[in-house]
């Protein structure tokens, strides 16, 4: 039978993994509605920062929800397009964000920021944090989803 | 907006999967991701287990009674558990769906199926038949695709980038996942007793790795619930290990060899190098322990 060894972190990798969230943003808003309708002319706002028509030469194309849910250590922005009759278009997460407990406190964590200014940001983006690990559910989203759909729906007019 | 890459996230397959692609136009890009998602969503509609319209639905409900025909994609699949269930000495099971039903990870869907089953019904009563046809074996017997079906979504995720020709990217169905192209991609690995935090990261380049341990809500507790594996011969959720990440040359045998390495722990290495797979271990002392060619396949 082949060995298994016994492994230690190094000390460079403790300090890369020490972080304490990992933020993605995928679209803003007005990306993620073009990409649902790519051929809408105008998003006319019909629920302030919420619900959005899709129109085209006067007519609609469907309805764009922007919803989040929140959780203790997890944020989720995503958006629902539906077409006119009501239906599931896509569903597209804008951006997600993840906090982690325990190793903020290290001082080797809150090194990383010293010397950094608002010239210099955290450019979260450019070292996007990939994680693997135990199984992360979907469920609130897509309760979310389900809402999203008791409320709209029913169809545009 | 110019950039030669992009990522998106949607909700499928139960988790959120991630896709990321690169080197390409960006109008090209956006194409290349809507079909690597289609290839998930397909896979998503072929195999859920709630889903009553699904190949795996369908298999439940009648391949007991006669074969069934499925999409290749889904016969695909099922060949693999089938190797696997026999390569694995049957500790690999895609019918242990009714034992999942049984603690509560599983909804019953349904009133007409026949009583769970008495522990008879195993791997070998799924039957591959030519022209993509299934037959069960056994009344009783209920397929799960849940450990093995993610890891093929992301396989072919990772084909039709390729195909739109991307020359690097990178697919992420909730830790289980693939990259391709030059560049090497850093994954960071939860600690399975204590998602919430990081526990080592390794680099990724044209291969596959995937996770399995306990099941976490970070909605609500950042703490860790029952491990979703399914020992065959129990019929209880395995805890040889607390955890367990593979790599391998595809995410579905990364996918399927996490379910081996959670119930068999360390006697689970013949199997993973007969596979050309490696593997790092958590231990139920907190304890890591690395295959030998864990490095290796790092370097490679």
């Amino acid at each position: 039978m082949p060995d298994w060894f016994k492994w230690t972190a190094p000390a460079a990798a403790l300090v890369s993994v020490t972080s304490a969230a990992h933020a993605v943003q995928y679209l803003s808003i007005p990306q993620a509605q073009k990409l649902a309708f790519p051929s809408a002319s105008q998003f006319v706002e019909t629920q302030a920062g919420r619900a959005w028509k899709a129109q085209a030469g006067g007519r609609t194309l469907g309805l764009f929800v922007f919803d989040h849910v929140i959780g203790k250590h997890l944020y989720i922005d995503y958006a629902v397009a539906l077409d006119p009759g009501g239906r599931i278009l896509r569903v597209e997460i804008l951006q997600y964000r993840e906090s982690y407990g325990g190793e903020v406190r290290q001082a080797s964590w809150l090194a990383q920021f010293v010397g950094k200014t608002s010239a210099s940001p955290l450019a979260i983006n450019q070292d996007i944090r990939n994680i693997s690990g135990a199984t992360l559910s979907s469920h609130h989203v897509t309760e979310g989803v389900k809402r999203i759909l008791a409320a709209y729906g029913h169809g545009l007019r | 907006m110019a950039c030669d890459s992009l990522r998106r996230a949607r909700p499928l397959l139960g988790t959120i999967v991630e896709i990321a692609a690169a080197g390409l136009p960006e109008r090209d890009l956006d194409a290349a991701i809507e079909a690597a998602f289609a290839a998930v969503e397909k896979v998503h509609r072929l195999m859920s287990f709630h889903d009553p319209e699904s190949d795996v639905s369908r298999l439940n409900r009648g391949a007991a009674s006669g074969p069934v025909s499925v999409d290749p994609w889904t016969f695909a699949v099922i060949e693999a558990a089938t190797d696997l269930h026999r390569r694995s000495r049957g500790l690999f099971d895609v019918t242990v769906a009714s034992a999942l039903q049984d603690l509560g990870l599983l909804p019953r869907l349904e009133s007409s199926f026949p009583p769970p089953s008495d522990g008879s019904a195993t791997g070998e009563a799924v039957e591959t038949l030519p022209g993509h046809r299934i037959r069960f074996r056994h009344a009783g017997v209920r397929i799960d695709l849940g450990g093995i079906a993610k890891g093929f979504a992301v396989d072919h995720a990772q084909q039709a980038l390729q195909a739109h020709g991307a020359t690097g990217g990178l697919v992420n169905a909730g830790g289980d996942l693939a990259a391709f192209g030059p560049r090497a991609m850093p994954v960071h690995i939860r600690d399975p007793r204590e998602p919430s935090r990081l526990l080592a990261q390794v680099e990724v380049m044209n291969e596959a790795l995937a996770s399995s341990g306990a099941r976490f809500d970070p909605f609500g507790s950042p703490a860790a619930m029952a491990p979703a594996v399914i020992d065959a011969r129990t019929r209880q959720p395995a805890r040889a290990v607390a955890g367990v990440t593979v790599r391998a040359r595809s995410c579905m045998l990364a996918d399927a060899l996490t379910k081996v390495a959670m119930i068999a722990g360390e006697a689970a290495s013949d199997l993973l190098d007969g596979f050309a797979a490696s593997a790092l271990l958590v231990l139920n002392t907190g304890e890591v322990r690395v295959s030998a060619s864990w490095q290796v396949s790092r370097a490679a």
